[in-house]
């Protein structure tokens, strides 16, 4: 994936802030307490167990 | 080619911000966490296909939301339509205290089509750029522009918000788009 970028839409500091949800909007800043508050729930414990099985899995079929 | 240490780690990584954005396309955090499991074996199988050194998350993100299209095109329109029956019970007013509740601005969120709602996600809150946010909704850059530029209308006619970007270009956009007030 490239990553050209304009210089309109450079994003200034945080990522993501482009000049119409800027810090200075209100729904831009709605927008991201809204986001940054769903990453930082905590993460069930399935997704690492899924990765360690898919893991196991995979050295079980090609052993090394 | 085994599956490397750094993939595994990047997958790791991205799971809030996997489960942040399937929460946000399907207001339901069961659904959401089936979604993210859904997206982590896929990229598993064809970890193959990603290109070190390129955007894993934007790459992650692509997987999870062709899943979410491809499970709502299996399930019909239903889900999307009891939402909308429970959203449009829920009024959304105005603060009164000047300073926006965030339950309002979500209720408000999910109010917006699909494509809007994804477009100002990806722009506003997940940190991709334009070009990264067209790639993963596999649109033109143009397209969501003007996608981010009329949910920002949108939320704002539903939270009562005014004044915000008027003589910005985006309110030119607007207007060419016939998507002013």
């Amino acid at each position: 994936m490239t990553k050209t970028k304009t210089q309109s839409e450079q994003r200034p500091g945080r990522a993501g802030s482009t000049d119409i949800l800027g810090t200075n909007s209100e729904i831009g800043r709605k927008l991201r307490q809204y986001y940054d508050g769903l990453v930082s729930e905590d993460v069930p414990d399935r997704f690492a167990q899924l990765l360690q099985e898919l893991d196991q899995a995979e050295s079980a079929a090609k052993p090394e | 080619m085994a599956v490397s240490a750094d993939f595994k780690s990047g997958l790791l990584g991205a799971i809030p911000n996997l489960r942040a954005f399937a929460v946000s396309l399907t207001h339901n955090t069961d659904r959401a966490d089936d979604l993210v499991q859904e997206t982590l074996v896929k990229a598993w199988d064809k970890h193959e296909s990603f290109q070190p050194g390129t955007n894993l998350k934007a790459w992650l993100f692509t997987i999870l939301r062709n899943e979410f299209y491809s499970q709502m095109r299996k399930r019909g329109r239903e889900i999307q339509d009891s939402d909308g029956i429970m959203t449009s019970r829920l009024a959304v007013h105005p603060s009164q205290h000047g300073s926006l509740d965030l339950e309002d601005f979500r209720v408000a969120l999910e109010r917006l089509p699909e494509d809007q709602r994804e477009a100002i996600i990806l722009i506003g809150a997940s940190g991709f750029s334009y070009e990264e946010a067209a790639e993963i909704c596999g649109c033109a850059v143009g397209t969501i522009k003007s996608r981010v530029s009329r949910a920002r209308t949108r939320l704002q006619e539903l939270l009562g918000i005014s004044g915000e970007g008027e003589f910005g270009p985006d309110s030119i956009a607007a207007q060419i788009l016939g998507t002013a007030v």
